[in-house]
């Protein structure tokens, strides 16, 4: 027991449930509950010796909430987590004084893992066993569950280290339960019992051409790369990407769907992008934002008189419509915004946002003007998911307020 | 104006810019962060605006991608289906990934603390900026 960092928490409250599998082993610390799986994934992990150590303190009152967003690399996930984690407020950092190979980032509220972490095979496994990091037997889902449910649950754990730079696995960190946990990458809705612990999902849909086009601007610049290896290697990872990842979409309660534009006749260039926000009906806590006039189909170009707007426009259109057999509301941007008051002027015309202020969307997007996406419906889409996550945590906090209230009249 | 009180109008300066001076608005020009924040070495936008070289991941995480590359290729020669050359290619995508988070990285690294402070947190006196 020498090696557990051991982590004191305020109370410790009886209802300090932890769902292991019959591998985990328990024993009693004082005033910690101390679970340890080992053997089973170190003999998995091949050469790797992190063993892991679960911490297990429940605090009483708090539940942390769970979010998900799933997304293949290189498709934007970084820039959603930096819009969302700004919408909550203060900036979220890696964890001080850990290892700077740290995938976690931790804010006030929040605290976003990768769910790279929990590779089973490093890149040397995956070598040797001709699979991608894509496939789900280069993860381990029993350990993403057993956390992710225990963080879930208010309980501290010893998440992994996957080292995007050394492709090994390094010894653990500790996760204290945050109010928000995001879990992002490839997998977060592909196992039903991860999926079941998700109170909101996303998916970052985005379309063949666009993601040939963003990897270009993303690697075009580093030596070796040529828009040769660079189609090679989405070709290459195209069967496990349509077989493993793009069929969480029909999951998420919130799609964002990446498109080239169709204001320009036969434009590839991937610049300007036509961005749908797909939300799913009926979601708990999440009522869908809707233009003008909620459940009826518009198609809206707010380029006019009273708006002027620089080739080649913008186009926006909203209505319902079924996904995967669920009924969803779309809101779609074509174009691009050029000034400022287009922005304001699109976001007076919106409705249902959860803003706490007018203006509140665009000043968001004004204040990452510098990300990628500031000036489409990529930027515009991902501040509103944010606000509209913000909205459901308060949402559930609220309702668990008022709960123990109910119990006693 | 009046109706937009709630918006921070000292946080970023380029929109504003843009409209004020149309001399050099094609640099500054609202359409431009997309492409420029996505080229690694582009224009930093904001209260000091220059140009830095074009500059690559850092060196090692760089040199791990180009051999990766070639490694994909050799893998691919055989079968270019096989469980090899596929994870050979997935090796080249995780690694550029890796190669641009660590520029990402560098970039804010490099960047002015105040800069960064301000962006952050635009609200209070030192970042604000007046037009007389």
């Amino acid at each position: 027991m020498a090696a557990c960092t051991v982590y004191s928490t305020q109370s410790l409250s009886t209802n300090c449930s932890i769902s292991t599998p019959s591998k985990t082993q328990f024993s009693f610390h004082q005033k910690q509950v101390v679970f340890y799986t080992t053997g089973r994934r170190n003999s998995k992990r091949g050469s790797n010796s992190g063993r892991s150590y679960v911490i297990t303190c429940a605090a009483s009152d708090q539940q942390t909430v769970v979010i998900g967003l799933a997304a293949d690399s290189g498709c934007g996930k970084s820039t959603f987590m930096r819009r969302l984690t700004s919408v909550f407020g203060g900036a979220a950092e890696p964890p001080k004084g850990g290892n700077p190979d740290s995938n976690t980032l931790i804010s006030d509220t929040t605290t976003v893992i990768c769910l790279d972490d929990y590779h089973s095979l490093d890149r040397t496994g995956r070598k040797e066993k001709g699979v991608t990091a894509l496939d789900p037997r280069a993860n381990d889902f029993d350990l993403m569950y057993e956390q992710v449910k225990a963080i879930k649950d208010g309980i501290s754990v010893e998440k992994p280290i996957y080292n995007h730079v050394t492709g090994l696995l390094d010894p653990p960190e500790l996760i204290k339960p945050p109010k928000i946990l995001v879990i992002e990458g490839l997998h977060p809705m592909f196992d039903s019992r991860v999926r079941d612990l998700l109170d909101f999902s996303i998916y970052l849909d985005i379309s063949n051409e666009v993601k040939f086009a963003w990897k270009i601007q993303r690697d075009m610049a580093e030596r070796g790369h040529s828009l040769e290896s660079i189609k090679a290697s989405i070709e290459a990872r195209k069967p496990d990407f349509e077989a493993y990842i793009d069929p969480q979409k029909q999951y998420a309660d919130a799609v964002i769907e990446v498109l080239p534009t169709q204001l320009i006749p036969d434009d590839n260039e991937g610049k300007i992008l036509r961005v749908r926000l797909i939300q799913k009906e009926g979601v708990k806590n999440f009522s869908p934002v809707y233009l003008f006039d909620d459940g009826s189909t518009i198609s809206w170009i707010p380029c006019g008189r009273k708006l002027t707007c620089s080739y080649p426009g913008i186009k926006f259109s909203y209505g319902p419509d079924t996904y995967y057999g669920n009924e969803v509301s779309i809101v779609e941007m074509d174009g691009q915004f050029d000034r400022l008051d287009e922005l304001i002027y699109v976001e007076s015309h919106l409705s249902n946002l959860s803003t706490k202020f007018y203006g509140e969307v665009t000043q968001q997007m004004l204040k990452h003007a510098d990300f990628p996406g500031s000036n489409n419906g990529t930027g515009l889409f991902q501040t509103i998911v944010g606000l509209k996550i913000r909205d459901l945590y308060e949402q559930i906090i609220a309702s668990r307020a008022e709960t123990p209230v109910a119990a006693k009249a | 104006m009046a109706t937009m009180t709630g918006v921070s109008l000292s946080s970023p300066r380029v929109w504003f810019n843009a409209s004020g001076s149309p001399q050099n608005a094609h640099a500054i020009n609202f359409a431009l962060p997309l492409r420029q924040a996505m080229r690694p070495g582009g224009i930093q936008m904001g209260r000091v605006t220059r140009i830095r070289p074009v500059r690559a991941a850092p060196d090692k995480i760089s040199e791990k991608v180009e051999e990766s590359i070639k490694q994909a290729q050799e893998a691919c020669a055989g079968d270019p289906t096989s469980g090899e050359c596929v994870a050979a290619w997935d090796e080249v995508e995780e690694l550029s990934a890796a190669a641009s988070h660590a520029r990402d990285k560098q970039k804010e690294k490099d960047s002015d603390p105040l800069e960064n402070y301000c962006k952050d947190n635009p609200e209070t006196i030192e970042c604000k900026t007046f037009d007389d």
